[in-house]
């Protein structure tokens, strides 16, 4: 272990940045991110190569559906912007979800369920009070699939705090209370429209997102109706701006963070964990139920059930989208746009290039994988002199932050790490 | 009250029970042996259906059930091997390249499902190519005995792991060693115990184990390969696990609840009865809550080893 009386911050690598330039600065946060995202493309090239795909016309292909850029006339660049925004918003909420709770030392992995409450209680609502006016109805959606939402998180985090019940457990076990009550209430339930199975009723017209792009409109040759975006997008953003200014700028953030560093220093430091553990819950569940609202309300059909619902990953998702964003608020936004980006990318190579959809699936995994690994590192000479089962390696960052974190009780320094 | 009482009485919710139970206790047995060695191991999801998606490969192929076991098995290991390599070679975050695995595995086996059968349906497995199902003499006509027989033969091949397991990891020189690598490396490594072989081993047997239960999943249960079939056992193995404090047995009690579970909501589709599909979830939740309590998994669980920093 490194001299005890070293800096406590988790973040202690970064703080040798502040020598340098922004530019330098820049460079060093991107290298990690940007070259797992080039070795990633690399290794997915393979893959098609030997699948006997062209990686030069699939790869094309994909950069036009995901970010619009270098079309033919064969698409809109607008149109496939928006499909990505529109497949990152929930993404964002989800993740964001998936990081406080990360933050806080707590692994929650049933995102899904909550957006699924969420969704529900925002149709609930949707539906029962759908002659209310758009002003009064669309927050009052929001509010029920953040109440929803927080409600499931919330369970966990009591249970958590007073019994010590593993959260890993109980967030997936309430994944599954909450989807078969959604096919409860979907199935031949008391919200099942009359007219279609397996879907619910609409919500009231004054609950809908506005579109960024008026339906009517024609907009690119396309019309406004083709636009799948709409302003959940903003939410979104403030939903991450919200995450950012509780991490960074409160004290129950602060708390946070220390309990997520190291448990045993925060409660040297007089923090009540259990507390900090409850609160931590209801926020990451109110993130998720929000993903649930504001899929509900600005999704394309405003309906809850068919196949979104049933089978819905987005929960899941999310995990990968926090953790490649680093559990920040910034990273998070990019790696859901990078993550809806080949969603949206993978559908149009299906239908232009004739290679599967999934090959944006595994490109999401190649880019966790070069993230987690972080090959950059292995780029050192001494890396070819021992056998690569016993190759000693400069030490692991992660391992000695939790080394000292467990040491010191928390000093000043733990503000000064980056959301 | 009667219609439930007829319907917990029928012996095929039993021997359902039973098959889901083992079809569970298979990857949450890997997870053990994983998470004992220092390994966590959230990817037994990835690893069971990359098994699955291979066994049909090679079961449509060659219509041998012995040799689809095998290769599904293997296929399980290789991405156990990668979850490996990148968490103790390279010390990545466990839970990263575990995540990672599981959306890899459902990418790649709904890539190569397109490219080999079209975006149509998997067919399903020749005759012959299935997993049989063993009649054990003598106990068939016992009244709930008989839930034992007419099991899947990986069902009995899940049993005797389960038993070889235990005793491997609890009354065993090797399994005695794969705990003090999973609780204080740097001891054993002080001893002379290769850590990061131990590990190795572990990961790649919880690939096996997994690749053995996507096999009995595909060949012994569908009978073919859907996408994403797995749909989410994985994890609920992996909530077995932690329910059973990383033990074998206590993982099995576990996936008997979840067993349960799954036999129970194969049954009922619509209705009110869904909401009765909830009661073997929140039952764990309530039972981990009160009477488990607080677990703690293997002191090094998560932590990648280093020789010399404590």
């Amino acid at each position: 272990m490194a001299s005890p009386s070293a800096p406590v911050d988790g973040k202690q690598r970064r703080s040798g940045l502040l020598g340098m330039s922004w530019l330098q600065r820049a460079a060093t946060s991107l290298a990690l991110p940007l070259s797992s995202i080039a070795i990633s493309f690399a290794l997915g090239a393979v893959v098609i190569a030997v699948t006997g795909g062209d990686p030069l016309l699939a790869y094309t292909k994909l950069l036009c559906g995901g970010l619009g850029l270098g079309c033919g006339d064969d698409a809109t660049p607008a149109l496939q912007i928006s499909n990505t925004i529109f497949a990152a918003t929930p993404l964002i909420f989800a993740a964001l979800s998936v990081a406080i709770a990360f933050r806080g030392g707590l692994f929650n992995i049933g995102a899904e369920g909550q957006l699924i409450m969420g969704a529900i209680a925002s149709v609930v609502v949707g539906i029962r009070f759908a002659s209310w006016p758009a002003w009064a109805l669309l927050p009052a959606i929001l509010l029920a699939g953040i109440l929803a939402g927080a409600l499931m998180g919330g369970i966990v985090g009591v249970l958590k705090a007073t019994t010590g019940a593993n959260e890993v457990v109980t967030t997936l076990m309430l994944n599954y209370v909450a989807l078969l009550l959604s096919q409860y209430l979907v199935l031949n339930g008391p919200l099942q429209s009359p007219h279609t199975s397996s879907i619910s009723l609409p919500i009231g017209a004054g609950g809908r997102l506005p579109a960024i792009v008026p339906a009517n409109v024609m907009f690119f040759d396309q019309p406004g109706a083709a636009y799948l975006a709409n302003s959940g997008i903003f939410i979104a953003l403030a939903a991450a701006i919200v995450f950012w200014v509780i991490l960074r700028r409160t004290t129950f953030g602060y708390e946070l963070r220390a309990v997520g560093q190291s448990q045993r220093a925060a409660r040297y430091a007089g923090i009540n964990i259990g507390w900090i553990t409850i609160r931590t819950m209801l926020l990451a569940g109110a993130f998720a139920g929000l993903a649930g609202a504001v899929q509900i309300a600005g999704g394309t059909e405003h309906y809850l059930g068919g196949t979104t619902y049933i089978s819905d990953t987005t929960g899941f998702d999310a995990i990968g989208v926090a953790l490649l964003g680093q559990t920040g608020a910034l990273g998070v936004v990019l790696a859901a746009l990078l993550f809806g980006a080949l969603q949206s990318g993978g559908q149009f190579i299906q239908s232009h290039a004739h290679i599967s959809a999934e090959l944006g699936a595994i490109l999401q995994a190649l880019i966790l994988f070069c993230v987690a690994a972080n090959f950059l590192r292995t780029f050192r000479p001494q890396a070819f002199r021992l056998p690569w089962w016993r190759q000693d390696r400069p030490p692991d960052e992660g391992a000695e932050e939790i080394a000292e974190a467990e040491m010191a009780t928390p000093g000043t320094s733990v503000t000064e790490d980056t959301a | 009250m009667n219609a439930l009482l007829i319907f917990l009485a029928n012996p095929g919710l039993w021997q359902s029970t039973v098959e889901q139970s083992m079809l569970l206790a298979l990857p949450a047995l890997g997870g053990v042996i994983s998470e004992r060695s220092g390994v966590v191991n959230i990817a037994m999801e990835g690893m069971m259906l990359t098994g699955a998606f291979f066994a049909v490969v090679a079961g449509i192929a060659w219509g041998n059930p012995l040799l689809a076991v095998v290769v599904a098995m293997i296929a399980g290991a290789m991405m156990a091997l990668i979850h490996a390599f990148i968490s103790i070679r390279f010390r990545a975050d466990q839970i990263v390249s575990g995540i990672a695995i599981n959306i890899f595995a459902l990418g790649l086996t709904n890539f190569l499902k397109d490219k080999f059968y079209g975006t149509s349906d998997v067919p399903s497995l020749p005759d012959g190519a299935h997993l049989p199902f063993v009649n054990l003499p003598g106990v068939n006509g016992i009244p709930w005995v008989g839930i034992v027989s007419q099991q899947n033969v990986i069902v009995y091949v899940a049993v005797v792991l389960l038993v070889g397991i235990n005793i491997l990891l609890f009354r065993s020189r090797l399994g005695l060693r794969i705990r003090a690598v999973g609780e204080r490396p740097q001891a054993a490594d002080t001893a002379g115990i290769n850590v990061y072989l131990l590990r190795y081993g572990a990961v790649i047997t919880s690939g096996l184990l997994s690749g053995l239960a996507g096999a009995f999943l595909a060949m012994g249960i569908v009978g073919t390969f859907n996408t994403g079939m797995t749909a989410g056992k994985g994890y609920i193995a992996l909530a077995a696990m932690i329910f059973g404090r990383w033990t074998p047995l206590g993982a099995l009690v576990g996936c008997l609840v979840f067993g349960f579970g799954n036999a129970v909501s194969a049954r009922i589709l619509t209705g009110s009865s869904l909401l009765w599909g909830m009661i073997p979830y929140l039952l764990t939740i309530i039972v981990l809550a009160g009477l488990v309590g607080r677990s703690s998994p293997p002191a090094a669980d998560g932590i990648p080893y280093e020789p010399g920093v404590e």
